[in-house]
């Protein structure tokens, strides 16, 4: 099993109608054995900034804690938040100073840019941006992911249905990984505010 | 340069004495024809390697007052993807027999069909039932003469004969244990967890039956591997029934049910001035 399935994640963003969604899985495993079904992988950054990171859970929360730590500082010079355009390239850049240590994590990136309109990326471990338009996946779950989100997704969709759309694909795939699972957790950020909500899904 | 296929003639070939059940010509084992290859070890190590991540399974049985307690779950995956949720991992080796299947899906399945075969053949020549230690038997030195070939099997095999209720684990690698509580696979410690703590020769057959479904259902919560269908059998003096099969998803929410949250502060809309 290589280093990106020892814990077990799945991340998959979403965009709408003037709003988003990111959801994840809940589940921290040691390889095949569940250790906790209520690990956090989506962070916020800002209100209208979401990241979530795929990948080892350690690798994970620091790669968390040194990018709160970098917005925090960019906050207090610039007097306001990042975008998340400028968020990505911060987190490609951090990656790529690892190029021959890397972190083991695969980040999602999710925001309400300039005039609140809709922006997600991925990454690899090393940087490298993959913009979308419509909806980016991570994790061990990622090809079962692919697949639902092709299917189910439509353009502009307004919150509910996004909701809707995001939490069957997630639940769908995750049912076929053992890796992943244990229930869901999704963020939908519309301009004006940001719902968080628990998914009931199998615990096998 | 011949390979020695001496081991693979017959399937009881390490006392040398021959046994009036192989002179029949009707059950002599399965002969297979070997690959013809230049790396036959090579080929063994991958065909080994191939079945290796397949004991990702949970079953378990134990003896008490009523008879045999059989139990498994239905989950079949490759690695890390899950390839079916609804694998039936307890055979039905005849009506008063079970066997449970952990390992290589085709490997159990085979052998199990098999030693049918042969319980048949002894019914019919012996004018009785074989007990289950003849039976286990039969399995375990089929399985000693592959040892070493790839086969991964990991089974129990229950069941009621003239000396009441039996239970025997045999694996792949030759060994064949008796005893009255088993539980093998990848979610086999969470699953001994709940047996050990639950565990009464005095139960009842409902109560063993919970004890049973329940060490399932844990096994398939913290286990990876394990996971669909709790399915739960019961073997007694006239042969094996199925108590259940409960989806372990809707398992795990009638244990734990999900309480509403306490609400602490409500926003509510400001009343206009």
């Amino acid at each position: 099993m290589s280093i990106f399935e020892y814990n077990g994640s799945a991340l998959v963003a979403m965009v709408g109608k003037n709003c988003f969604a990111i959801a994840s899985d809940r589940r921290l495993g040691v390889q095949l054995q569940t250790i906790a079904t209520d690990f956090q992988r989506i962070f916020k950054i800002h209100d209208k900034l979401f990241l979530g990171l795929s990948g080892l859970g350690s690798d994970a929360q620091t790669l968390h804690q040194r990018l709160v730590f970098r917005h925090k500082l960019y906050q207090l010079r610039e007097e306001r938040d990042m975008k998340p355009e400028t968020f990505a390239s911060l987190v490609s850049a951090m990656l790529y100073e690892k190029r021959f240590g890397p972190y083991f994590v695969q980040p999602v990136i999710a925001g309400l840019g300039e005039d609140d309109k809709p922006f997600i990326c991925t990454m690899d471990s090393i940087g490298a941006k993959e913009l979308a338009k419509d909806f980016v996946v991570a994790g061990t779950a990622s090809e079962s992911l692919y697949g639902a989100c092709e299917s189910m997704f439509k353009p502009d969709m307004d919150h509910e249905e996004l909701f809707e759309t995001i939490s069957q694909a997630l639940v769908s795939s995750i049912d076929r990984d053992c890796l992943s699972g244990w229930g869901g957790h999704v963020y939908i950020v519309t301009p004006t505010e940001v719902t968080e909500r628990i998914l009931k899904g199998r615990m096998d | 340069m011949k390979l020695n296929f001496s081991g693979l003639e017959s399937s009881a070939p390490l006392y040398g004495g021959s046994n009036e059940l192989l002179c029949d010509g009707f059950s002599a084992a399965p002969s297979f024809d070997l690959p013809v290859t230049s790396d036959f070890d090579g080929f063994q190590k991958n065909s080994i390697q191939m079945v290796k991540p397949a004991k990702g399974t949970t079953t378990l049985a134990f003896i008490f007052k009523e008879g045999v307690m059989v139990a498994a779950d239905s989950r079949a995956s490759m690695g890390g993807y899950i390839s079916s949720q609804s694998v039936k991992k307890i055979i039905e080796i005849n009506p008063y027999m079970l066997g449970t299947m952990a390992g290589g899906a085709a490997d159990c399945q085979f052998w199990h069909r098999n030693l049918g075969i042969k319980c048949r053949l002894h019914e019919l020549a012996n004018k009785r039932r074989i007990s289950v230690t003849g039976a286990s038997k039969l399995l375990a030195n089929i399985l000693y003469s592959y040892r070493g070939m790839g086969l991964s099997v990991g089974t129990m095999i229950a069941g009621w004969d003239e000396k009441g209720p039996g239970l025997y684990y045999v694996d792949s690698e030759g060994g064949r244990l008796k005893g009255t509580k088993f539980s093998v696979g990848s979610g086999s410690p969470y699953a001994y967890g709940v047996l050990d703590s639950g565990y009464k020769y005095d139960l009842t057959v409902d109560e063993a039956a919970e004890l049973a479904r329940r060490a399932i259902y844990h096994a398939t919560f913290r286990d990876g591997a394990s996971g669909g269908v709790a399915s739960v059998y019961h073997v007694g003096p006239n042969g094996w029934t199925k108590l259940s099969g409960d989806d372990v998803g809707e398992l795990h929410y009638s244990y734990y049910p999900v309480e509403p949250a306490v609400v602490e502060q409500e926003m509510t809309e400001a009343v206009a001035a």
